[in-house]
């Protein structure tokens, strides 16, 4: 039961990184990215990676997603109209052939470690509930995100305003 | 309990995912985006890589392990930090994000 709650997190980081880069809405691939961030959270808490976990959360699930918005917002373009048939194909083929090549080595190099502290879904809680000083940080982080998040929507409000006023 | 193995496999396939990302896309975010991608899967490939085999039920994971992958986040950040700043610079003087407009940032 525990094996499948965290390959479920594995496909849906991978689910969730493939949608951030297919999105044609840049928005949309933004929060995503935040998605992916949060399901690679959960995976490094199932090692007992709490350190790189919180830092890796707090950097690029909530700073540079912040910044990712900023840009999206500053740069106007919140569509993502380039689409390159030829350089898709040559670069999915290239991909292909990359990763094939890395799992038949990682697969053929005879690795059975296993890893990680957690056995049980319910142990990733009693971890963050012994470590309640991160509720904290992940508050800040989310409310971090909002305010920036909730600040460029309203630049973006009085921009498109200011706009049909001088239309008008 | 994980197998080291399907770790470092989702770090392959996830770095897999970020190289699509700058061989196929000509958007400049999107290619951030992907490079943000890479780092993850590099950082969860260190983590992966930094365990040893169970002994009697103990604790794996190596504390020392996170010390990498922190130095390649502080990395990560300060790139793609310039990466966005180079973005809304080229965007002021092409009005696009197209990775084949930057030629002009010669000029």
């Amino acid at each position: 039961m525990s094996l499948v709650a965290i390959y479920i997190l594995m496909i849906l980081a991978i689910v969730a990184a493939i949608f951030a880069l297919e999105s044609k809405n840049l928005m949309v691939s933004v929060i995503s990215l935040i998605a992916m961030n949060f399901f690679v959270w959960g995976i490094l808490l199932t090692y007992g990676a709490l350190i790189i976990a919180w830092i890796q959360l707090i950097v690029y699930g909530g700073g540079f997603t912040a910044l990712f918005i900023v840009v999206v917002a500053l740069t106007e373009k919140q569509k993502d109209e380039s689409f390159d048939l030829l350089r898709t194909i040559l670069a999915l083929v290239s991909v292909v052939v990359i990763v094939g090549l890395l799992i038949f080595a990682v697969t053929q190099s005879g690795i059975t470690n296993i890893v990680g502290s957690v056995s049980e879904p319910s142990e990733i809680f009693t971890i963050l509930w012994r470590d309640r000083a991160t509720d904290v940080i992940l508050q800040g982080v989310i409310f971090f995100v909002a305010s920036i998040a909730i600040g460029t929507l309203f630049l973006q409000h009085n921009r498109k305003k200011t706009k049909e006023e001088i239309k008008a | 309990m994980i197998e080291q193995l399907h770790l470092l496999i989702l770090a392959i396939i996830l770095f897999g995912v970020g190289l699509y990302a700058i061989l196929g896309k000509r958007n400049v975010i999107k290619i951030l985006m992907g490079i943000e991608i890479m780092t993850i899967s590099i950082n969860v490939a260190f983590i992966a890589l930094g365990t040893e085999i169970i002994a009697g039920g103990s604790n794996a994971f190596k504390e020392f392990a996170q010390i990498f992958p922190l130095i390649s986040l502080a990395v990560g950040a300060a790139v793609i930090a310039v990466g966005l700043a180079i973005v809304i610079n080229n965007y002021r003087h092409t009005k696009g994000v197209d990775s084949d407009e930057m030629s002009t940032l010669k000029r």
